[in-house]
């Protein structure tokens, strides 16, 4: 018997700020959130901008913010039996100062020494179960930008087969000096200050800050408990490009398989919307077009398709989440989120992207990709409740 | 069910991977897996766990930026496990799901849950599951003192599985003793249970 995965809650921060409505103000307005960062000197990297506010503040509360939101609105109280997942990859800055203290041989500076357990992607998923107070299981999935959207493909298979009746699904990313290091040395940063997915003149990627939950349900919990269904996580689907450890496959030939596995699971192969991966660097765009291209065939330019990263940038472990609650906000809403700083279209991204501004759309039924280092990729497809 | 263990001796190096052993023991044990027991790739997952990931990795950039030095483009290509994951899918053609996971718990447990997950699945035949740890360095060395975990192993380590559909459910072993393989403590005994060897 497979169980229908409803979700109940959720819970959202980016640099537009905390819940739905600073998304709508925000992504749904086509309003990037790019600035000088200010939380670290930027000086030394290719780029001083980012979608990020405000001072460095610990990962472990981002996440217990929208992960107590979420399970707030999804009228979750402690001790309930839940299952923990969390997208991440531990906390950066806490890395950062652990190797300054080190440097700097001050014995005087024990808090980077304790604090170096928060650079451990599994202690961020115990931290979190113990903060909201629930009873189950606690995993960090650690792969990259398909992080916490594999969390949430595995959340909905453990509500699926019956192991599991509530699942808290997360994820985090906050900007930081060793990834903007690191994008930087692989020349995957905007040169050009904005995000222009599927354009002709992009050049790249800036990151973001960004955080979400939800908490998925089966749909027996949800009756017993007495949960209103926000929507249906109704397809998951994960696959490999095997072809190149950084770069997708030019075809996007897993971003298909993927995308098949959950249109098979979710019993149809009619989409309305799709929020991108759409990272605004050169192999991704076009693979990711050609597989859509492969996915829907004749209807392909006929369904919308944006990139929010073009507001929010790059959220890294965090992407799948935050943009699965954007997309539940389109669907909620009616509104499709643009792909904003659309110029000219690269030839070899030939789809509706919403361009700039948002639009109103009866949308019933919408896909959330994505992609990441080693040719992973996932798929999800969400319904209106 | 084949499995393969790799480490405490060097594996050998894969080529556009640098400075971590992280990365060639994975390899390696993955291989001796793959090459004893081809199948196919299409039909194929891969689920690697790690406590504490490619610490050598990690700690590396983390000390060339703190030391104003410019980042290696390599080590930025290296620095999240699916990297390696994404060189054996191409070795051998594997398209199916590819995890990466981070637990305190014994590991053996949770890739053995997961990969029964998986193979929910029909169109899943065989999930590739390969726990690794490096030995403790100065940040992991603090970070265990705050962790419920049974710790790092004393050397470089990394064990393969390969589970089918069609084999006798594995178990991991119940309260295996602290060993020198910390984390890796069950997957060692799984491996050399299925092996017909002593851990």
């Amino acid at each position: 018997m497979t169980h229908e995965v409803l979700l109940t809650g959720f819970g959202v921060r980016t640099a537009f700020g905390t819940g739905a409505d600073a998304l709508r103000e925000g992504v749904f307005d086509g309003s990037p959130a790019f600035t000088p960062i200010t939380r670290f000197d930027p000086g030394p990297y290719r780029t001083n901008l980012a979608a990020a506010s405000g001072t460095a503040v610990p990962l472990r509360d981002v996440l217990a913010e929208v992960a107590g939101a979420a399970a707030g609105m999804a009228g979750l109280h402690p001790g309930t039996e839940a299952t923990v997942l969390v997208g991440t990859a531990g906390d950066f800055t806490a890395l950062t100062d652990f190797w300054r203290a080190a440097a700097s041989g001050d014995g005087a500076a024990p808090d980077p020494l304790d604090r170096a357990v928060e650079t451990v992607p599994a202690w961020q998923a115990e931290a979190l179960g113990e903060v909201l107070g629930v009873r189950g299981p606690r995993l960090a999935f650690t792969n990259a930008c398909v992080a916490s959207a594999s969390a949430i493909a595995h959340g909905c298979q453990l509500i699926a087969s019956g192991r599991a009746g509530i699942v808290i699904c997360t994820g985090a990313y906050l900007v930081e000096e060793e990834n903007l290091a690191k994008f930087g040395s692989g020349f995957a940063l905007s040169r050009d200050g904005m995000v222009r997915p599927f354009c002709a003149d992009r050049s790249g990627l800036l990151l973001g800050d960004g955080a979400a939950a939800v908490v998925l349900e089966s749909a027996e919990s949800a009756r017993r408990r007495g949960a209103r269904a926000l929507g249906a996580v109704t397809g998951w689907g994960a696959a490999s490009d095997a072809h190149h450890i950084a770069r997708p496959h030019p075809d996007g030939t897993g971003l298909v398989t993927a995308a098949r596995r959950a249109l098979r699971r979710a019993g149809g192969p009619r989409i309305d919307y799709v929020n991108a991966h759409g990272t605004a660097t050169k192999s991704n765009d076009p693979a990711e077009t050609r597989g859509l291209h492969a996915l829907f065939g004749a209807d392909a330019p006929h369904v919308p398709v944006s990139s929010t990263k073009s507001t929010t940038g790059h959220l890294l472990e965090a992407s799948g989440v935050v943009e699965l609650v954007i997309t539940l906000l389109a669907l909620r809403d009616g509104v499709l989120p643009p792909t904003a700083g659309f110029t000219e279209p690269d030839p070899a991204c030939d789809l509706d992207y919403v361009p700039n501004r948002p639009h109103k759309a009866d949308i019933r039924r919408a896909l959330s990709i994505n992609a990441a280092f080693g040719g992973a990729n996932t798929a999800l497809i969400l319904e209106r409740a | 069910m084949i499995a393969a263990t790799s480490g405490p001796e060097a594996a050998p190096p894969v080529a556009g991977f640098v400075e971590s052993a992280f990365n060639p023991l994975v390899h390696q044990a993955v291989e001796r897996c793959l090459r004893a027991r081809p199948g196919d790739g299409s039909r194929t997952a891969m689920v690697l766990a790690s406590t504490m990931g490619d610490a050598a990795t990690l700690d590396l950039g983390s000390r060339r930026l703190v030391a104003g030095q410019v980042h290696n483009p390599l080590l930025f290509m290296q620095s999240t496990a699916n990297a390696i994951l994404g060189q054996l899918s191409r070795d051998f053609a594997i398209t199916g799901p590819l995890l990466c996971l981070s637990t305190v718990a014994d590991l053996a447990g949770e890739l053995l849950a997961t990969a029964e997950l998986l193979l929910d699945d029909e169109e899943l035949d065989r999930v590739v599951l390969v726990g690794v740890e490096l030995a403790g360095t100065e940040r992991t060395t603090a970070a265990y003192r705050n962790l419920r975990s049974p710790g790092p192993p004393a050397t470089d380590q990394a064990v393969a599985l390969v589970v089918d559909r069609n084999d006798p459910h594995p178990r991991p072993p119940s309260d295996a003793p602290a060993t020198e393989h910390g984390t890796l403590r069950g997957l060692v005994e799984l491996a050399a249970r299925i092996q017909g060897t002593s851990p």
